[in-house]
C-alpha cells in the first residue's frame, strides 16, 4: 500500500487488512522543525489580524465542524451557534468512541456489550449521586430520557462502533492504539480569541510518527483533503514537529469510501491557508450577525 | 377416502420463529458464495457508464437542488409515473396511520434487536420517535389523534410488537448487528447519490466469501415491490462494501411472513439496470424536462389528477382520494409502498440521517 492510493483501495478485501495496511505504513518524509516554526508565525499572524475584527468580547474555536461548513454552507453559519439540542446520532460518536476503547482493550467481547456498558455507566455517573463522579457530556440527557429513546441511542451509537471496530484489524496496532482520547488545541499567539481544535477518531504510532483514522459520514466532500488535514495541523501545531501525523486516513462507512493524505510541509500550508479562508469566513458572518442584533 | 374442502389445520401457514427463523436467514455457514473481487467495481463501472451523459446533463438544473438522488421510493416512483412523482414531492409530506404505524414498528424492532427488551411498546415506540432533534412527525401526528384512532393504532403496535417479541430471538452480540443502517453509493462525481437506510443488517465485512445478511421490515402488507425494494439494498450493499450480501430478507411484522432470497449475480444484474432506468429518468426530471404521464393504479390519489387527462381517463374521476385512504381498493396492491404512505419510511428519501 503507497500513499498515493486512495479510492481504489475501497474494492480491496478484506477491507479492514487493507486500512490497517494503509494507517500503519512507514512514513516517508517528514515536517522539518525550521519549516514548521514558519507555518506558525505565518498562521498566527494571519489569523490574530482577521479575529481583531470581531465584534467586541467575541471568541472563535474553530473546530472540524465549522472549519467544513465554512468552506461548503457559509449560508448556514449565522445559524451555527444556535444552542445545541441533544440527539441519538449527536451522541454515537461519543458513546461510540468509548465502546471501542472497550473492545480494544478487550474488555467487552463486542461492539454492543460495550456500549450498553458505556451508557450504563455513563447514567450512573450522570445521576448525580456520587459528587466525586465527572459523568460524559451526554449522560445526563441520556438520564432524562425514557426506555425507548434510549435504546435509540443505543442502537445508533451500536451501529456506530460496529462500523468502527470492524474496519480495522486491531491486533496488528502496536503499540496499543488511542481510540477518542483527547482533543488538539491550539491557542493562537498574539491574542485571546483564537483556539484551533482538532479531533481523531483513532491514533496509531508509525515509524515514530503518529497517523490519525478519522470517521466521516455520508461521502467525502470535494475537498476531503482539507477536512484530512484540519487535525493534522492543528495536532502539528499543538504538539511539535515531532508529532506531526504520517498520514491522516479518513474513513466514510455509510458510502465505504477511504481517503489518505500524506502529511508533508505541503499538505499543512495548504490546510493553513484553507484555514485562514475559513476564518476570514467566520469572522464576516460573525460581524453581519452582531450588526443585525444590534440594528 | 375423501377430500378435505379446506387445508388441514397442519398445513396452515405458520410464521417462522426461534431458530427456524434464524437458520432461514442465515443458512449454513458452508453455503456463503465466494467474492468475486471483480464485481463490486465491475457493477459502479456499468452505473457509471450509463449515466455519464445523462449525470452531465443533469447540471443544468439549478445548483441548489444538489445531486439526483435514487432511493427506493424515487426509483419506484419514477417507474410507475414521472408525473406522480413530481407531483407528490410538490405536495406536502401527508403522515397517514399506515406511514405512522411503519416508523412506530422500525423503532420497536430497533429496540428488540438492540437491547432485547419491550415493556411498555406504545409508549416505547413513542419515545423512540419523539426524541430526533428536529421533533419527528410521526410523534405530532400521533400527538393529534382523536382518542378512538389513537387507541386502535396502539393496538396494533402492542400486537406486532408482541409478534416481534414472540418470533425474533434477539441477535447474539458476535453477529454484529447494525440497525437503520444508512448507504450512500455516489456515482459520476455525486451528480446521482443513490441511497438507502437498511433496517437490520447483521455480519462482519466480507472476505474472500459473503458475510452479510440484509433484512427490511414491513408493518404493512405484502407487496411485489418489496422484491425490488430488496434488491436495490441488495446493490447498494455490494457497492459500498464491495461484497453482496449472501441473503437478503423482508419479514412482515404483521403476519410473521418472512421472504428470503440468496444474492445472485442475476439479482445484481437487474437491479443494476432498473437503477439505470428511473436514475435517467430521474436526472431528466432533474434537467428540467416534462414528466412522462403512465396512468396506473394510483391515479385516484395523485394531487395532480385534475390536471392529467390520461390519469382522469384510468381512476375515472377528477377528484384525488386523500392520503392513506385505501378502503376497499383493489388496486391499491398494485401501487408501491410508500407512495400512497402505507409501510414506508418517513423521512428516508433525501434525508441525511
Amino acid at each position: 500500500m503507497t500513499e498515493a492510493v486512495t479510492t481504489g483501495m475501497s474494492l480491496v478485501l478484506p477491507r479492514a487488512r487493507a486500512l490497517t495496511d494503509a494507517l500503519v505504513a512507514p512514513a516517508a518524509g517528514g515536517v522539518a522543525a525550521e519549516e514548521l516554526r514558519v507555518l506558525r508565525e505565518q498562521l498566527a499572524g494571519d489569523l490574530a489580524a482577521l479575529v481583531e475584527e470581531l465584534p467586541p468580547g467575541e471568541r472563535l474555536r474553530l473546530d472540524s465542524f465549522r472549519f467544513a461548513l465554512a468552506r461548503e454552507h457559509p449560508e448556514r453559519l449565522t445559524s451555527v451557534d444556535a444552542p445545541f439540542v441533544f440527539s441519538p446520532a449527536l451522541c454515537r460518536r461519543a458513546v461510540g468512541l468509548s465502546a471501542v476503547a472497550r473492545c480494544v482493550r478487550r474488555w467487552s467481547p463486542s461492539p454492543a456489550v460495550a456500549v450498553s456498558e458505556v451508557l450504563a455507566a455513563g447514567a450512573e455517573d450522570g445521576d448525580g449521586s456520587d459528587p466525586t463522579s465527572r459523568p460524559p457530556w451526554w449522560a445526563a440527557w441520556y438520564g432524562s430520557l425514557g426506555r425507548g429513546a434510549r435504546a435509540m441511542v443505543e442502537a445508533e451509537a451500536v451501529t456506530w462502533a460496529t462500523q468502527v471496530w470492524t474496519a480495522l484489524e486491531w491486533d496488528r496496532l502496536a503499540p496499543a492504539p488511542l481510540v477518542g482520547g483527547g482533543d488538539d488545541w491550539w491557542d493562537c499567539p498574539g491574542t485571546r480569541a483564537m483556539t484551533l481544535r482538532g479531533q481523531a477518531d483513532v491514533r496509531v504510532r508509525t515509524g515514530g510518527r503518529p497517523a490519525l483514522l478519522v470517521v466521516g459520514g455520508g461521502v467525502p466532500a470535494a475537498d476531503w483533503r482539507g477536512a484530512l488535514g484540519f487535525p493534522a495541523l492543528v495536532c502539528a501545531l499543538a504538539r511539535g514537529e515531532r508529532s506531526v501525523p504520517a498520514r491522516v486516513v479518513g474513513l466514510w462507512p455509510s458510502s465505504g469510501q477511504v481517503r489518505i493524505l500524506a502529511v508533508d510541509t505541503g499538505a499543512l500550508v495548504d490546510t493553513a491557508t484553507a484555514v485562514v479562508c475559513a476564518v476570514a469566513t467566520l469572522v464576516d458572518a460573525r460581524i453581519e450577525a452582531h450588526a443585525t442584533r444590534v440594528g | 377416502m375423501p377430500v378435505p374442502r379446506f387445508p388441514a389445520p397442519a398445513d396452515a401457514f405458520r410464521p417462522p420463529e426461534g431458530e427456524d427463523l434464524l437458520r432461514r436467514l442465515r443458512g449454513p455457514a458452508t453455503d456463503r458464495p465466494e467474492v468475486d473481487p471483480g464485481l463490486a467495481g465491475g457493477l459502479r463501472d456499468w452505473l457509471e457508464d450509463g449515466l455519464a451523459d445523462v449525470g452531465a446533463g443533469s447540471t443544468d438544473a439549478p445548483a441548489e437542488a444538489g445531486p439526483v438522488r435514487v432511493t427506493k421510493e424515487t426509483l419506484t416512483g419514477v417507474l410507475l409515473c414521472e408525473a406522480h412523482l413530481v407531483a407528490r414531492r410538490s405536495s406536502p409530506r401527508v403522515v397517514t396511520e399506515e406511514l405512522a404505524r411503519g416508523s412506530l414498528v422500525d423503532a420497536l424492532f430497533r429496540q428488540w434487536v438492540t437491547t432485547g427488551r419491550l415493556d411498555d411498546p406504545w409508549s416505547e415506540a413513542l419515545d423512540a420517535v419523539g426524541v430526533d432533534r428536529d421533533g419527528d412527525p410521526v410523534a405530532a401526528f400521533v400527538g393529534e389523534l382523536a382518542d378512538e384512532r389513537r387507541r386502535a393504532l396502539a393496538e396494533e403496535i402492542t400486537e406486532q410488537a408482541a409478534g416481534i417479541v414472540r418470533r425474533w430471538p434477539v441477535p447474539s452480540p458476535g453477529w454484529l448487528a447494525r440497525t437503520q443502517e444508512r448507504v450512500v453509493v455516489p456515482l459520476v462525481g455525486g451528480r446521482v447519490v443513490m441511497s438507502g437506510v437498511v433496517d437490520l443488517a447483521f455480519g462482519g465485512p466480507a472476505g474472500a466469501r459473503a458475510s452479510v445478511c440484509v433484512v427490511e421490515i414491513k408493518s404493512g402488507r405484502r407487496r411485489v415491490e418489496h422484491r425490488a425494494d430488496l434488491h436495490f439494498y441488495a446493490l447498494l450493499e455490494t457497492l459500498r462494501s464491495g461484497a453482496p450480501p449472501f441473503r437478503i430478507a423482508t419479514y412482515y411484522t404483521r403476519t410473521g411472513e418472512l421472504d428470503v432470497e440468496p444474492v445472485t449475480d442475476d439479482v445484481l444484474v437487474g437491479a443494476v439496470e432498473r437503477v439505470l432506468a428511473g436514475a435517467v429518468r430521474l436526472c431528466r426530471l432533474a434537467g428540467g424536462a416534462e414528466p412522462e404521464r403512465t396512468p396506473n393504479g394510483l391515479c385516484a390519489w395523485c394531487s395532480d389528477l385534475p390536471r392529467c387527462e390520461p390519469g382522469r381517463t384510468r381512476a375515472g374521476t377528477d377528484v384525488p382520494r386523500a392520503a392513506g385512504d385505501t378502503v376497499g381498493d383493489d388496486d391499491l396492491v398494485l401501487v408501491p409502498t410508500g407512495l400512497t404512505g402505507e409501510g414506508g419510511d418517513v423521512g428516508e428519501e433525501g434525508a441525511a440521517r
